[in-house]
């Protein structure tokens, strides 16, 4: 996906106010950003409202980025945005939403940082379906694992187990994809 | 199910889900502060985290154009990064996002201001505009005196010229009438002496005093036309003579014009 070394050094620079650093990054994640905005709302013009603001967040808050995977940072900002944007269509509070995730926390998953999206969506679709597909709800759909039970009609305890399996199962194929 | 053989333990679904963020809020500080001070969970969170972060990047989108951003996204975007100008021009009072906000004492003071320099501005308008309206009623009142003796002017042009005018000569003099009104005209009459003037004359008919009337002096070429207000119709004689500026109520010197309308 990207050299962790160079979002360092392009953040530095960002903390600079250096224009042409922020492009760079810009052209580097802005798939990323959108794709994750455009999974979790389905919609073009909000997924694009979503890129514009995380990107804002960027250049205006360079500092919450504390190292670790730049990729995976960027996410959870657009992640948490994305959610804002589906609290804010539901207009009442039927549907308890996941905790917004701290932003200024480093993520310490560098052994992942050369992970590319073919290599992830790879490891995703070994998955069992029972197994990827809450997973995939709970993470692009922006709902609880509550709901994921209520949607799924499965129970929640199931859910849970499903979801933790699938995670080792991840993990254990992330690791053996991992490229120096 | 479990490949590592781990103990049983009954929040490590919770933390799975937790790192996958999809707990409620409220569910999600419980177990945190539960991975805080427990080493197997805490050890499960740091061996799924990384996994359950690389998920988003499985929706990075490809070069397909229908799956995209905009083209114009990124413009629109470093349009509002370069708009900062360059390096050391933001400040934290002005930074991307926030509005600058003035002090209360400063936005009373520029209100402040505002009034005062609208109220003086609003009295030299005021004072503006009336020079100009008495700029208008002097000019009006120039324009209908004007009109008044260009009207006066043609009167007496037209009754001079009037075929059925009476023409009185006597020397350089002559007395016109035309039905009620009554004219002197001079020519060749010098400049009467310093600090006199010529004045006109009337005798109404029937009467023995004299009654005076305009006073003039003659152009630079020695023509005088005088309109007198009596009614030509009861006027017996009209006398002219030097007398001093302002007129007087009784003739002072001989007259040099003496014109019976008979």
């Amino acid at each position: 996906m990207e050299v962790t070394e160079d979002s360092d050094v392009l953040m530095a620079r960002v903390r600079e106010r250096d224009p042409d650093a922020f492009e760079s990054l810009y052209d580097r994640h802005h798939r990323l950003v959108y794709g994750v905005a455009l999974r979790m709302l389905g919609e073009g013009a909000a997924a694009e409202d979503v890129t514009q603001t995380v990107f804002l967040k960027v250049w205006n808050s360079p500092a919450l980025y504390r190292g670790g995977n730049f990729g995976a940072w960027i996410v959870r900002i657009t992640r948490n945005r994305a959610l804002d944007v589906l609290r804010g269509r539901t207009a009442r509070n039927e549907i308890e939403f996941p905790e917004t995730l701290p932003e200024g926390e480093p993520i310490e998953d560098a052994a992942f940082a050369h992970l590319d999206a073919e290599r992830v969506r790879r490891a995703l679709a070994a998955l069992p379906a029972e197994q990827r597909e809450p997973i995939e709800l709970g993470f692009f759909g922006g709902i609880t694992h509550e709901e994921i039970a209520r949607r799924c009609g499965i129970p929640l305890g199931t859910i849970k187990t499903r979801i933790r399996a699938g995670l080792q199962k991840l993990r254990a194929a992330l690791d053996g994809a991992v490229t120096v | 199910m479990n490949p590592r053989q781990e103990p049983p333990h009954e929040m490590l679904d919770d933390v799975a889900v937790y790192a996958l963020g999809t707990l409620p809020p409220a569910d999600a500080g419980r177990v945190r502060a539960h991975i805080a001070t427990c080493a197997i969970c805490s050890a499960e969170y740091a061996r799924l985290k990384p996994a359950a972060s690389a998920i988003g990047l499985s929706a990075e989108t490809t070069g397909d154009a229908s799956v995209c951003p905009s083209a114009l996204l990124k413009p629109r975007i470093m349009a509002k990064i370069r708009a900062e100008g360059p390096p050391g021009a933001r400040t934290p009072a002005a930074a991307p996002g926030r509005h600058l906000a003035w002090p209360a004492y400063l936005v009373a003071a520029a209100c402040l201001a505002i009034a005062i320099l609208t109220s003086v501005w609003n009295v030299a308008l005021t004072g503006q505009l009336r020079q100009v309206q008495q700029e208008v009623a002097r000019t009006t009142q120039r324009s209908r005196s004007l009109a008044q003796t260009l009207a006066e002017e043609r009167t007496t042009v037209s009754d001079l010229l009037a075929t059925d005018a009476k023409h009185y000569v006597q020397g350089n003099g002559e007395v016109v009438t035309r039905g009620s009104r009554l004219y002197v005209t001079m020519h060749d009459l010098p400049e009467p002496p310093r600090g006199r003037v010529y004045q006109v004359w009337t005798l109404p008919k029937g009467s023995k005093s004299m009654v005076p009337s305009s006073t003039f002096v003659p152009d630079a070429h020695g023509v005088a036309v005088v309109a007198l207000s009596s009614d030509a119709r009861a006027t017996a004689v009209v006398a002219v003579s030097v007398e001093p500026d302002g007129g007087s109520k009784r003739p002072t010197t001989k007259p040099i014009l003496v014109v019976p309308l008979t």
